[in-house]
């Protein structure tokens, strides 16, 4: 293998050089789904050919080089953001700054600017995921950045890499501990200046309007919405509806929020009754940067999230007064029998009767033809029943690949295509509703979910994302009517769900063991709900309930700051008595002969100070001559030692530094 | 520059001044010594510019972690800073308990670069990388790596300024492993002294003529009837062993010496007044070092050749004789000639 022999015969500015951009390549990686496209393909490349010149060790690009480069790439992200401020023109310029950067490594200072470079990118990757593999990701980064640093610093000869990663391991491995205090008692801080709004941008949730189609995306998508953990039973899977924002206005094939032709004074309160035993529940929100808080149906009071203010709106929905920019835990308790809305006809009513003019003829035209129908007798909920008794038995599916629809949506899901999902279904039965003069809205949210069997959290996915109808009757309010149910009953109320094709290894996993995979993906969740509620939730709640198990009565931040300064002082302090133990601490064997110079001494005898042992040994000798017995085993015993330091490595035979301590007592010393 | 020229020095560059001075105060507290345990009394630690990089580097981080609230900045924030305080350990821990030991010091000429070798001694199980040595005035950083419980080498150049037996300068040992966030150093002032001779002279002129020598010129010519031409001749004993021509005595197994053209026809004496340069005895200062430059060069002309020659510095006079040892105690009148440098 010549490319692997030339790999090992590196000269050394190459390979570190190499290692370097790996690092730096590894770092970025995670960027290039979500940087402008020019962006990634200017990394690629330049990081490629920095790679070319250094394998080569041809010389590097001059400054102008650079320099045009960089006005290029500055114009060019003007260009994409409209602006160089905000995070994610930020993100844009660090990711050039570092990968031009690579092209200017001279001196060590530029090592050093690319070092630091990196780990701001490092924590610009955390603005879009702080999940588990994002976190083990960035901590190879850092190890990596480590050992590079470290090798830096090794300016001897071509150590091998493995020994400046052993010590960057070492650091990180002490450093841990520090960095654990630090994180568990650093106060939380608001923070301290407005955050950019595109912050919020970016991040995939429901969808404040509906347009057909927008939730097949949720549906494709498999991460983790919310969980929830009930306290006792949780109810049957067929009444966990979450709900979310409430589209009632519809304006060509889009569902908006309610825009009201009445005035607030007119409109409708919620009216919201409940009966039976709440259910009690604590929800962890992943963010979706929506001021929206899910609740199963129905929520009286507000959920307590601490910090948060919450109110519920008129239909029900509660949502926050600022957005869920980041994991959101908060208790709820929720009643599954409720009434709600105006229970007489009223003029606000009419908002739910407004459909877009001239669309959807033919579902107009059967819904006269229904009216008309004597049968039914024109009563809401006959015809209401008629509608479903059509979709459970009209040959209507259900698909998450339903195609483009055009503007009459209704028309071609009734007639026409007889297919689609829960979005399409949903709309096109309030559409008739409407038509039929039955007041009627759309609640989007999430429905079903599955209990995880490792942690006993219950989880909602995105593709847990749903739509339903609430419609009104006189004398009841708004019910709750799910026509997706009528076509396909399987969607709602157990665990089977449409599935998207998956991956090869994925499927064949599935195929071959399904309870392997499906344990395999509950411990992974489960161990990224540990991560979630440990690591990404600890907030200053908790830390205050740290302190409290600590044995504060009543902790405040600064109580934090006190324990922290204590902690460094407690260092410190440590510390310090550890310099004065190492100052005393003397070379075991030079105290042993501190102390036989001693015993020499005591008797009379002059002992120059840092005499050696020999010097010793003669002086026995002139004082007691060498027949002595007692002189004989000093004598052993002091050259004994002499051997000890004095020797050839290995020559020392089996003299132990120990032994010699223990004979110490046992010697015949002058007296 | 006139008007600077009337300023004394310290007012011109105060920090300059204040940092010598400091410098000096420094060095002339340390107890000179030809072993140095490092200890947390003589290591001294500062961060260095990168270091102060570092510092601001994760005060943005933490600012960046605290505004958008990104509890994964904080863990890494915090891993960065822990690892660098345990850097910082570290750092500190390359040279604390590490031992200077300053091996013997050959003579050296005034001007000529002169090496002193340092042995660095760990009795410390895990290897302490790279600690850079240097003469405290000096620019060229010598590297090493000291493996574990052993020792390493290091050679570190000084030019000599004066002649005499002159202290060795200090030197300064440092680290910045591993992170480069800090620096480590130490300041070491060695108790050995090294033996600087005279510059020898560049070019100087020939030897001075000998004063002859009674059966000098006999013995030359007995040599010469001998047939032997070209400056060879058959190896006698008592030749020194570096007139030998060992490549004859490689290929033709023959011992051959170089025959010398002045055969001791006469005594070599080389005399401090007789230099032909001027000399105000007893004056000190560059006429006299100009005579001993040339002095030194003829000792090591005439010792090159194989002659015997004796030395006369004033009252000092060293017998005719040749060989290293002589040489030596020749070159060594002359460096301390005047009893220069103590």
């Amino acid at each position: 293998m010549p490319l692997l022999e030339r790999l090992r015969h590196l000269p050394r500015d190459t390979r570190d050089t190499l290692f370097l951009l790996l690092v730096i390549a590894w770092v970025l990686a995670p960027q290039f789904g979500r940087l402008p496209l020019w962006c990634t393909a200017l990394t690629i490349a330049v990081l490629g050919w920095r790679g070319v010149l250094a394998w080569r060790a041809r010389p590097l690009p001059s400054r102008w080089w650079l320099l045009g480069l960089l006005v290029l790439t500055i114009g060019a992200t003007l260009l994409t953001h409209r602006t160089l401020l905000g995070r994610d023109a930020g993100v844009t310029l660090l990711v050039v700054l570092l990968t031009l950067k690579t092209l200017e490594l001279r001196a060590r200072r530029d090592a050093f600017v690319v070092f630091f470079l990196s780990f701001f990118t490092m924590l610009t990757n955390f603005f879009f995921s702080q999940s588990l593999l994002t976190a083990a990701a960035m901590l190879v980064a850092l190890m990596g950045l480590l050992t590079a640093l470290v090798n830096t610093h090794m300016p001897v000869g071509k150590p091998p890499l493995r020994e400046a990663a052993g010590i960057a391991l070492t650091m990180a491995a002490l450093g841990a501990p520090i960095m654990l205090v630090l994180f568990m008692l650093f106060p939380r801080l608001a923070p301290l200046w407005g955050v950019p709004s595109d912050a919020m941008a970016g991040r995939s949730g429901l969808s404040s309007t509906m347009e057909v189609g927008a939730i097949a995306e949720l549906a494709l998508d498999d991460s983790i919405a919310m969980r929830i953990r009930f306290e006792g039973l949780p109810p049957p899977q067929s009444e966990l509806y979450f709900r979310g924002p409430v589209l009632s206005t519809l304006q060509g094939r889009q569902w908006q929020p309610l825009r009201s032709a009445f005035p607030p004074r007119m409109q409708d309160a919620a009216g919201l009754q409940v009966a039976g035993e709440p259910i009690r529940y604590q929800v962890t929100l992943e963010p979706n940067n929506r001021p929206w808080i899910f609740v199963l149906d129905a929520a009286q009071d507000a959920p307590d999230a601490r910090s948060m203010s919450m109110r519920m709106s008129a239909q029900l929905q509660w949502t926050t007064d600022r957005p869920v920019s980041d994991l959101l835990r908060y208790s709820a308790q929720s009643y599954t029998e409720f009434r709600h809305g105006p229970m007489r006809r009223t003029a606000a009513l009419q908002d739910y009767l407004e459909l877009p003019p001239g669309l959807n003829p033919r579902t107009m035209t059967w819904a006269s033809e229904l009216r008309r129908d004597p049968a039914l007798g024109a009563d809401p909920a006959r015809l209401m029943d008629a509608v479903l008794q059509r979709l459970r038995t009209g040959d209507y599916s259900y698909t998450l690949e339903p195609g483009v629809y055009g503007p009459d949506t209704a028309d071609e899901f009734w007639f026409d295509r007889r297919t689609g999902f829960c979005e399409h279904i949903a709309s096109a039965f309030a559409i008739m509703m409407r038509s039929l003069d039955i007041p009627a809205r759309i609640v989007t949210g999430y429905q079903g979910g599955e209990a995880n069997a490792v942690d006993g959290f219950w989880t909602l996915r995105q593709s847990d994302a749903h739509a339903w109808v609430e419609v009104w009757f006189a004398g009841r309010g708004w019910i709750r009517v799910d026509p997706t149910a009528a076509v396909a009953p399987g969607r709602i109320g157990s665990m089977q769900r449409l599935r998207l094709p998956q991956g090869v290894v994925a499927s064949a996993m599935q195929t071959v063991n399904p309870q392997i995979w499906a344990n395999l993906r509950a411990t992974w969740e489960a161990l990224n709900n540990g991560w979630n509620q440990w690591i990404l939730n600890y907030n200053q709640s908790k830390q205050l309930d740290l302190l409290k198990d600590i044995g504060f009565d009543a902790p405040s931040w600064e109580d934090l700051g006190y324990v922290l300064l204590a902690l460094v002082v407690l260092f410190s302090l440590l510390g310090a008595l550890w310099t004065l133990w190492d100052r005393h601490r003397h070379d075991p064997w030079l105290h042993l002969l501190e102390r036989a110079a001693r015993n020499l001494r005591a008797a009379g005898w002059t002992v120059a100070p840092g005499s050696p042992p020999r010097t010793m040994a003669q002086l026995v000798h002139t004082h007691w001559g060498g027949q002595d017995s007692r002189a004989q085993a000093l004598t052993r015993w002091l050259l004994a030692l002499e051997t000890l330091r004095y020797a050839r490595a290995g020559a020392t035979g089996s003299v132990r530094l120990s032994d010699l301590r223990r004979e110490f007592s046992q010697l015949p010393w002058p007296k | 520059m006139a008007l600077a020229q009337p300023f004394p020095r310290f007012l011109r560059h105060p920090a300059r001044h204040v940092q010598a001075r400091f410098r000096h105060w420094l060095q002339a507290r340390l107890t000179p010594r030809d072993v140095l345990l490092l200890t947390q009394r003589n290591v001294y630690i500062l961060p260095t510019r990168p270091g102060l990089m570092l510092a601001a580097t994760l005060l943005v981080l933490l600012v960046a972690s605290i505004n958008y609230q990104l509890n994964l900045g904080y863990l890494l924030t915090f891993l960065l800073a822990g690892s660098a305080l345990v850097g910082m350990h570290l750092c500190h821990g390359t040279l604390r308990g590490l031992s200077l030991q300053m091996m013997p010091v050959e003579p050296t000429f005034q001007g000529a670069s002169s090496m002193v070798s340092v042995d660095l001694v760990s009795e410390r199980k895990r290897v302490r990388h790279g600690i850079g040595m240097r003469m405290l005035e000096g620019e060229h950083w010598v590297w090493t790596d000291v493996p574990s419980q052993g020792r390493s080498s290091v050679h570190v150049a000084f030019n000599p300024q004066q002649r005499g037996l002159i202290p060795i300068p200090a030197l300064t040992a440092e680290t910045r492993f591993p992170l480069g966030t800090f620096r480590v150093w130490t300041v070491w002032r060695p108790a050995s002294r090294v033996l600087v001779y005279p510059a020898p002279e560049l070019h100087p002129p020939p030897l001075p003529e000998g004063q002859p020598l009674a059966g000098g010129a006999v013995q030359a010519q007995a040599r010469r009837a001998s047939g032997e031409f070209d400056g060879v001749r058959a190896y006698q004993r008592g030749d020194p062993l570096k007139l030998v021509v060992w490549k004859k005595l490689a290929k033709a197994d023959e011992m051959v010496s170089r025959d010398t053209q002045q055969m001791q026809r006469h005594q070599l004496w080389l005399d401090l007044t007789d230099t032909g340069l001027p000399l105000s005895l007893p004056g000190r200062g560059a006429p006299l070092e100009r005579a001993l430059s040339r002095l030194c060069a003829w000792v090591l002309q005439a010792d090159r050749q194989g002659l015997d020659f004796g030395l006369r510095l004033g009252a000092q006079e060293i017998r005719p004789a040749s060989g290293e040892a002589h040489k030596r105690r020749c070159l060594e009148a002359l460096a301390r000639y005047g009893n220069a440098g103590g």
